[in-house]
C-alpha cells in the first residue's frame, strides 16, 4: 500500500521526465557473457496464459518466433533457445536476424539495405524505429479493408519490434541497472539492501518501498535547496522506480496466474506493481530472478529446479478448468516436438515418389512399398489430430487450418478404401496427392500464427463442432477426392483411351465419391441450418458461407442428374467432378474473401490471388485435356 | 406401376414437367443464381441482394432482359418434382433410398415455402430489470396512434406503412377520426430548419422531410411521412419521422393522442423481463467466450426464470428468443438484444433435412450391395 502511496505523491513531481533513457537493451546483471543453460526442458514445460489458452512456455515460444519470422525454429534450433536468451540474456538477441518483412520499401524507408532473405535483426531495425513507428501509424489511419499490403507489413513490422522491446524487458526488474545506482552507505543501511555493492535491480528497490517511503517523506515538507547529497540520491532513486513502474507496467509476458476468479493472468511487471503483497506473487517472481541468474551462471540443475518450482506454484494456484488445460501441456510438448505433420507429409510425398518410381519400374512391389509409406503418413497425422483434440478439448475442425488437416486425412483414408477394391494406384494416388496437397497448403495457414486457438462464443459448441463442421468437411473432401479422380480419369482417357477396365475401375470409383460427397455436403448444410437455426434464430438466410455449401450440393446434383438423363456422359461427368472441385474451392475459400455474412471468424485474406491461379489452372486443364480425351475416345 | 400412373406419363404435359432435363436446368440456374446473389452481396448488401436473387420471381438483367429470379425456379422444381413423384420414380424396395430423397425434397419445399410467409422475425432489446410483452420489427414499420392518458397500461392502434401511397386513408374509427397520407418516404432526412409557420404539426420542432435513397441495410431506412388527420371539425396536418423517440400529441375532439411512425410491434405471449445479462471473455483477449441473458418468464400462471445464451435459445410455443447482441448505453448500463423469432413451420425443415439424408444414405448403401453398370 505504502508503495502505491510513494508512487502517487511522486506521480506529480516528475512526469515531465522525458522516457528515452528507457531502452531494452543493456539492462542485463553484470558485464560478461551470459553462459546459458544446455537444457531448456525444464523452462518449456512452464503454464504461460496466451490468447486466452493455458498453454506450455515452448508453444508460446514457437508462435512468438513465427509471428516474427514466419519460421518455428531459428539456425535450426528450437524457439525455446531463442526465447531463453530473449528474456534472461536480451543482449544477445540484437543480432539474430528474426524480423520477416517482405516489402523492401520498408527496410529501405529506414535506412536499411534490403536483404534476399527478407530477414532483419533488432540492431538494423533499431535505428529507424521511430520511423516506423510514425509509418505504422500513418497506416493504421487507412481503413482497414483499404489497406495495401505494404501498410500492413508496416503495421505488422512495427508491433512485431515493439513485441520484440517488450519481451526482453520482461524481466528487466530482476536485473541490476545503473539507474538503482546506490553510492551512499547510509541508504544501502537504510533500505538494508546487501551490502558490498552499489548496483541493484528494480525489484531490491521496489521490495523495500515501505523504508523508502519512510526515507522519503520528510523531501515532502523539505525545502529543495535545503536538500543533502542523500536526499539527491533518495530522489533519484524514487524518481527512476517511478519511471520503470509506469513504463513497464503494460508488459504482455502474463506468466503469473492473478488471485481474482475470472481466470486472468499477469505480467510479472503487473504482479509487481499490483499484487506483490501476495506471498505466492512474491516467490513466482522471485523464482523468475532466479532463473535469470541461473542461465546467466549456466547453473543447469539450479535453473531446473527453480523452473520446477515456479511451474508448481503457477499450478496450484489455478482455476479447475485451467488445471485441467495445464494438465495437457505434456501432450502439447510431444506435439511440439515431434512435429507430426511434417513426417506425415514426407511420407505422403514419398508414396508418391513411389508411383512415379513404379512408371518406369513396373514392379508390384512398388504398390506395397507406397502402401506402407501412406501408413506411415496416417499415424503422425492420426496422431497430431487426437493431440490437438485432448489439447483444446474439442472436436478436431473449428478453424480454417485445421479443416484442411482433417480434409487431408480423410482424403487419404478415403484413398485407402478406393485402393482396397481398385487395385490399380487410384487409392494410392487420391491419398497421396490429398494428404501431401492439404498438409502443405495447411502449413502455409500454419504460418500466420497459434493454431490452437479459442473459440468465439457462436462457435463455442462442441455438438455443433461435431456434427456440422465434421459432415461438411467430410463433404468437401469427398467432392475433392471426386475432383482428383475426375483428373485421373480425364488423364487416362487420353494416355490410355483403350484400357476400358482401367477407365471403368475410375469411373466407378469417381461415382461412389460422387454420391459419397454429396451426402456428406448435403448433410453438413443442412446441419449447418439447424445450427444457424438454434443459433441466430433462421434455417436459412442466403449467408455466403450457406451459399457456398449450398453450390456444392446443387452441383452435384446437377452433374449426377445430367448424367442420368445422358445429357453427359463418363467424360463429362468427370469435368463436372473437376468443377466441383472448383465450387468447393470458392465454398471453403472463396467465400471468406468477401467478407460479408455472419460467418465473420471465418473471413480471410491474401489468398484471393492463389485462389485465381488455380481457377485458372484448372479451367486451362479442362480446355486441353477434354477435348483430346474425347478425340481419343472416338 | 399403376394403371393410371402409366396414363398420366402418356400425356405429353406431364412428360414434359418431369422430365430430368428441366431439373438440370432448374439447379444449373439455381447455381448461378446462389453464386451471383452471393457476389452482389457485396455491394449491395445480404437484404437487397436476397430481394432480388432469391425472393423474386423474376428481375430485370441490364435493366431489360427478364431472368428467373430462386422462387420462380423452385416452383419450377416442385412441380417438376411432383410429377416425377407421380409419372416416373419407380416405387419399389431397390429403389427406396431414391424415393425417400425425393420425397424429402418435396417436404423441403413445402416447407421453404411455409416459412417464407409464414416466418416474423422481430427483437427485444432490454436493459437489466426491464420487461415487455411486444417485440419490434427490425425493417418494417407502421404509423400508431393511442390515447395519451395516465394509466398503467395504453391501446395502442397501428396500420402497416409496407406498402403506403400518398392518398392511402387509415382508418382509426375506435376514436373517430382518419388518417391521410399526403407524402411518405420509405427512407428521409428530417430538418428543424424554420420555414416560418407551415401549419405542420410536429413536437420534435421537424420543419421538413427530404427523400432519401434506400439504405442497403434495411434497419438504416427510416422512413417519414405527412398525414393529415380527418375529423369531423377540421383538418389538420401531422408530420411524423421514423427517427422520433417521442410521439406528437393532437388534441382531437377533447382528447389528446399521441401519434408516431415507429418500428412494427407484434406482441408475444408472455412477459420477458431481463434480470442480468453477462458477458464472458476468454482470459486476458477480447475474445467473447459467451453471452448470456437470464430472464423472467411471466405468464398468468407463472413465473420461472431463464437462462438464454449463444447456442442454447429459449423456445415458447411457436416463438424462439435467441441471444442476438448486447450494447451498454450512455449511463454504463447493460442492454441485451434478443433476436424473436416466430415460425410457426420451424420443425418442417428438420424432418425434410433427415428425410433426404436418410434417402442419400440407403441409396449409397444399397449401390455398394449392387453390380456395377457399364459405363
Amino acid at each position: 500500500m505504502k508503495k502505491r502511496i510513494l508512487l502517487n505523491i511522486f506521480a506529480g513531481m516528475f512526469i515531465a521526465v522525458h522516457l528515452s533513457w528507457a531502452q531494452p537493451i543493456g539492462m542485463l546483471p553484470q558485464s560478461g557473457e551470459a553462459k546459458e543453460v544446455s537444457s531448456l526442458a525444464s523452462l518449456a514445460k512452464i503454464p504461460i496464459l496466451d490468447q486466452g489458452r493455458v498453454k506450455p512456455l515452448d508453444t508460446y515460444a514457437e508462435n512468438v518466433l513465427l509471428q516474427f519470422s514466419g519460421r518455428r525454429s531459428l539456425n535450426k534450433k528450437p524457439a525455446i533457445q531463442w526465447f531463453a536468451r530473449l528474456l534472461f540474456a536480451p543482449e544477445k538477441t540484437q543480432d539474430d536476424q528474426i524480423f520477416l518483412i517482405n516489402s523492401p520499401e520498408i527496410p529501405m524507408a529506414l535506412g536499411v539495405e534490403p536483404n534476399k532473405k527478407r530477414h532483419y535483426s533488432y540492431s538494423q531495425l533499431e535505428p529507424g524505429f521511430e520511423k516506423l513507428a510514425q509509418l505504422a501509424e500513418a497506416a493504421k489511419r487507412i481503413e482497414e479493408k483499404q489497406r495495401a499490403i505494404v501498410e500492413k507489413e508496416v503495421i505488422r513490422a512495427h508491433q512485431n519490434v515493439r513485441l520484440y522491446i517488450q519481451l526482453t524487458n520482461a524481466l528487466s526488474f530482476a536485473f541490476v541497472h545503473k539507474d538503482f545506482q546506490i553510492t551512499d552507505m547510509e541508504i544501502i543501511n537504510l533500505l538494508k539492501l546487501e551490502k558490498g555493492r552499489s548496483l541493484y535491480s528494480y525489484l531490491d528497490i521496489i521490495r523495500r518501498a515501505d523504508m523508502l517511503y519512510d526515507v522519503t517523506k520528510p523531501l515532502e515538507t523539505k525545502d529543495q535547496s535545503a536538500w543533502t547529497q542523500q536526499d539527491r540520491e533518495t530522489f533519484r532513486l524514487v524518481t527512476n522506480v517511478f519511471h520503470w513502474t509506469s513504463f513497464y507496467a503494460n508488459s504482455t509476458f502474463t506468466i503469473i496466474p492473478d488471485t481474482r476468479p475470472e481466470g486472468e493472468w499477469l505480467s510479472p511487471w503487473r504482479a509487481i506493481i499490483s499484487e506483490l503483497q501476495n506471498p505466492f506473487v512474491q516467490e513466482e517472481v522471485h523464482l523468475l530472478q532466479q532463473l535469470a541468474a541461473y542461465y546467466w551462471d549456466g547453473k543447469q540443475l539450479e535453473f531446473n529446479f527453480s523452473a520446477k518450482a515456479l511451474e508448481q506454484s503457477v499450478y496450484q494456484r489455478l482455476n479447475v478448468q485451467q488445471k485441467k488445460s495445464a494438465d495437457r501441456i505434456p501432450i502439447e510438448l510431444i506435439y511440439n516436438q515431434t512435429k507430426p505433420f511434417l513426417w506425415a507429409k514426407l511420407f505422403y510425398g514419398f508414396a508418391f515418389l513411389v508411383f512415379l518410381f513404379s512408371l518406369l519400374l513396373k514392379k508390384s512391389f512398388t504398390k506395397n512399398i507406397a502402401f506402407v509409406f501412406i501408413i506411415l503418413g496416417v499415424i503422425p497425422h492420426v496422431f497430431a489430430l487426437m493431440a490437438r483434440i485432448v489439447i483444446l478439448a474439442r472436436p478436431p475442425v473449428s478453424n480454417l487450418y485445421e479443416t484442411f488437416i482433417f480434409v487431408g486425412l480423410i482424403t487419404v483414408i478415403f484413398g485407402l478404401v478406393i485402393e482396397k477394391f481398385n487395385k490399380r494406384w487410384l487409392g494410392i494416388l487420391v491419398s497421396s496427392v490429398g494428404g501431401f496437397s492439404f498438409l502443405m497448403i495447411a502449413g502455409k495457414y500454419a504460418a500466420e500464427g497459434d493454431t490452437l486457438q479459442m473459440l468465439v462464443a457462436v462457435l463455442n459448441s462442441n455438438f455443433w463442432l461435431s456434427t456440422h463442421v465434421i459432415s461438411i468437411t467430410i463433404g468437401y473432401a469427398g467432392c475433392c477426392v471426386t475432383g482428383i479422380i475426375g483428373h485421373l480419369y480425364l488423364i487416362q482417357s487420353v494416355i490410355r483411351p483403350n484400357d476400358k477396365q482401367l477407365l471403368q475401375l475410375t469411373y466407378n470409383a469417381l461415382f461412389s465419391a460422387l454420391i459419397f460427397g454429396l451426402m456428406m455436403a448435403f448433410l453438413g448444410t443442412m446441419l449447418g441450418g439447424i445450427w444457424a437455426d438454434q443459433s441466430w434464430g433462421r434455417f436459412w438466410g442466403w449467408d455466403p458461407k450457406e451459399n457456398g455449401a449450398l453450390m456444392i450440393v446443387l452441383w452435384c446434383a446437377l452433374i449426377l442428374h445430367a448424367k442420368i438423363s445422358r445429357w453427359i456422359g463418363p467424360l463429362g461427368l468427370a469435368v463436372g467432378a473437376v468443377w466441383g472441385m472448383i465450387t468447393v474451392m470458392w465454398a471453403w475459400l472463396g467465400v471468406n474473401l468477401l467478407s460479408i455474412g455472419l460467418h465473420s471468424y471465418g473471413f480471410t485474406s491474401g489468398i484471393a490471388l492463389t485462389l485465381l491461379i488455380y481457377f485458372f489452372c484448372e479451367i486451362s486443364f479442362l480446355a486441353v485435356v477434354y477435348p483430346l480425351a474425347k478425340k481419343r475416345q472416338k | 406401376m399403376h394403371p393410371i400412373r402409366k396414363k398420366l406419363g402418356k400425356i405429353p404435359l406431364f412428360k414434359i414437367l418431369s422430365s430430368l432435363k428441366i431439373t438440370v436446368i432448374c439447379l444449373g440456374l439455381l447455381y448461378l443464381l446462389t453464386f451471383w446473389g452471393t457476389i452482389d452481396q457485396m455491394n449491395n448488401g445480404l437484404y437487397l441482394a436476397q430481394e432480388k436473387f432469391f425472393n423474386s420471381i423474376f428481375f430485370m438483367l441490364f435493366d431489360f432482359i427478364p431472368f428467373p429470379g430462386a422462387r420462380s425456379i423452385l416452383w419450377v422444381l416442385f412441380v417438376n418434382l411432383i410429377c416425377v413423384a407421380t409419372t416416373r420414380l419407380v416405387y419399389r424396395w431397390s429403389n427406396i433410398g431414391i424415393t425417400i430423397i425425393h420425397l424429402g425434397l418435396i417436404l423441403f419445399l413445402v416447407s421453404a415455402f411455409l416459412t417464407f410467409h409464414g416466418i416474423e422475425e422481430t427483437n427485444i432489446t432490454l436493459r437489466e430489470n426491464e420487461g415487455t410483452n411486444v417485440s419490434k420489427s427490425y425493417h418494417q414499420w407502421e404509423l400508431s396512434v393511442w390515447e395519451d392518458r395516465s394509466g398503467d397500461t395504453k391501446s395502442v392502434l397501428a396500420h402497416d406503412t409496407a406498402h403506403i401511397h400518398p392518398g392511402d386513408i387509415f382508418n382509426f374509427d375506435q376514436y373517430g377520426f382518419k388518417v391521410k397520407t399526403k407524402i411518405y418516404h420509405q427512407n428521409s432526412e428530417a430538418y428543424v430548419t424554420d420555414q416560418g409557420d407551415t401549419g405542420i404539426v410536429n413536437d420534435s420542432g421537424i420543419r421538413s422531410i427530404v427523400p432519401v435513397d434506400i439504405s442497403i441495410e434495411p434497419e438504416e431506412n427510416y422512413p417519414a411521412g405527412i398525414f393529415e388527420i380527418q375529423d369531423n371539425s377540421k383538418n389538420r396536418e401531422l408530420l411524423l419521422y421514423g427517427g422520433e423517440i417521442q410521439p406528437t400529441r393532437v388534441e382531437i375532439n377533447q382528447k389528446v393522442y399521441a401519434f408516431q411512425l415507429r418500428r412494427r410491434r407484434s406482441p408475444i405471449p408472455f412477459i420477458l423481463k431481463l434480470i442480468d445479462f453477462k458477458k464472458e471473455l476468454h482470459p486476458n483477449t477480447e475474445v467473447a467466450k459467451s453471452y448470456q441473458s437470464l430472464v423472467e418468464v411471466i405468464t398468468p400462471d407463472s413465473t420461472r426464470e431463464v437462462l438464454i445464451s449463444m447456442n442454447e435459445p429459449l423456445r415458447y410455443k411457436s416463438f424462439t428468443f435467441y441471444q442476438a447482441s448486447y450494447a451498454i448505453d450512455e449511463f454504463g448500463r447493460e442492454l441485451s438484444t434478443l433476436a424473436v423469432v416466430h415460425n410457426p413451420s420451424r420443425v418442417m425443415p428438420y424432418v425434410a433435412s433427415l428425410a433426404t439424408f436418410a434417402g442419400l444414405l440407403i441409396h449409397m448403401l444399397l449401390m455398394g450391395f449392387r453390380p456395377r453398370k457399364k459405363i
